[in-house]
């Protein structure tokens, strides 16, 4: 049961989600790059979710995740939730139209939306709770995920294959 | 009779859909408002996510942060000869100041007991050590380990040995957050040691600095002077060290903290006596 449970893709996905969530939230002073690259490997995580095991219930866990990480990181609800949940609203309607393309365009999407999610992060936490807009982390962000985006490409097929 | 039935089937989910969804989106719009209030439920809701969750997600994050420790001692081992030798310059300057302090502790006893006035110095709350840390990207927070059941309670001021590291802003049984202040919301009190100008202090866009916000009268501080708890507030005791300016220019000035944000063991919780 269990090894049946752990061998499903959806599973792995949450354990994935949940372990960069848990880095994220808990800074390292000495390994700040640690943090960085949690944070970007769940929104990666988060949108590769959306494109391929779209389902009604990822509103609650998102939500759920959105709670959280402003909880952890603003004390203060709002940018989190909003990002991950119009996103996923969006990816509602325009489901038909974005599953037309090829996997090779979707994944160049993937990464743009990433870099949106951050930038509408960062400037909803500005409007709402006055925290500026930090261009060194953003750039890093952006330089992060770059980087990481066809490993973490290429874990996911891994894990779709199993 | 099956096929109504399957009608019906579908409708009921897509109307349950519709309504959880409803659900989510209404309770997102009430949680930001709540928040943005400062709801005493929201507040609730805030602490007990932070004490159930942070144990599992510490638990797995365990790993890279031995391995932050091991790095921060590595560099530590590296600096130990070099600090060693500051230290022992340290030492001797310290020496010489404790035989002025001996003096001067004995003469304020004195004139106090001669002007009959009242002890205004802190009084320990709880000492505390950090647990976690929640400064990345956004806020500048720290948990600690004590919470209502040592008495912390809101808005009471946090420092260490080297002056005020911020205040408590969630208290749940066991453990509390802080507000660090170098936080964008953080907003203190202060004044100047050596003409008293008052202003109010935020922390910087940088993460690491603070700068003024409000000033008041006209005179500029200067580069060097010392700044500390002004007391005005009522949340910060008077007197406690907060910083030495660093950068000043007409409307706003720059403070940089004495404590070493990076490095946080142990707290105290302290309030007014």
């Amino acid at each position: 049961m269990l090894t049946k449970l752990l061998s499903s893709q959806k599973t792995i996905y949450h354990i994935i989600l949940f372990f960069s969530f848990s880095l994220t939230v808990n800074y390292f002073v000495e390994l700040k790059i640690v943090n960085f690259i949690a944070y970007v490997l769940f929104h990666l995580t988060l949108i590769y979710f959306i494109f391929y095991f779209f389902h009604f219930t990822l509103y609650f866990i998102f939500f759920l995740y959105g709670v959280l990480f402003d909880i952890y990181l603003i004390n203060n609800m709002g940018p989190h939730i909003i990002s991950f949940l119009i996103f996923l609203t969006a990816f509602q309607f325009l489901k038909k139209f974005l599953l037309n393309f090829s996997s090779f365009k979707i994944s160049y999407i993937i990464i743009i939306i990433v870099f949106i999610m951050f930038v509408i992060e960062s400037f909803i936490s500005r409007i709402l709770y006055n925290y500026p807009i930090n261009y060194n982390d953003l750039g890093l962000l952006f330089l992060i995920s770059v980087l990481m985006f066809l490993p973490s490409l290429y874990m996911f097929s891994k894990i779709d294959k199993l | 009779m099956a096929l109504s039935f399957k009608v019906k089937a579908i409708s009921r989910s897509k109307f349950l859909k519709n309504l959880s969804l409803s659900i989510i989106f209404l309770l997102s719009f009430l949680l930001i408002l709540f928040s943005k209030s400062d709801y005493v439920i929201v507040n609730k809701f805030k602490s007990i996510s932070n004490s159930y969750l942070h144990p599992i997600t510490s638990f797995v994050a365990a790993p890279i942060k031995l391995a932050s420790n091991i790095k921060s001692q590595i560099s530590d081992f590296k600096n130990l000869k070099t600090e060693n030798h500051i230290l022992k310059e340290e030492i001797m300057r310290l020496k010489k100041w404790q035989t002025l302090a001996i003096q001067n502790t004995k003469e304020n006893r004195v004139f106090k007991k001669l002007l009959n006035s009242t002890d205004n110095s802190l009084s320990l709350v709880k000492t505390a050590s950090l647990i976690s840390r929640n400064d990345f990207m956004y806020g500048k927070m720290i948990n600690i380990n004590a919470g209502l059941k040592d008495g912390i309670l809101n808005q009471m001021a946090v420092i260490n040995h080297r002056g005020l590291l911020g205040r408590t802003i969630e208290t749940s049984i066991e453990t509390s957050k802080v507000m660090l202040l170098t936080d964008p919301n953080s907003s203190i009190a202060v004044k100047t040691i050596f003409n008293e100008n008052f202003s109010l202090l935020q922390g910087a866009d940088d993460g690491i600095h603070l700068v003024s916000i409000f000033k008041k009268g006209e005179q500029t501080p200067k580069i060097g002077d010392l700044v500390v708890t002004s007391g005005t507030a009522q949340i910060f005791p008077s007197d406690i060290l907060v910083g030495k300016i660093v950068k000043a220019s007409k409307d706003r000035y720059y403070v940089l903290p004495f404590v070493d944000f990076k490095n946080i063991e142990y707290v105290q919780v302290v309030e007014s006596k």
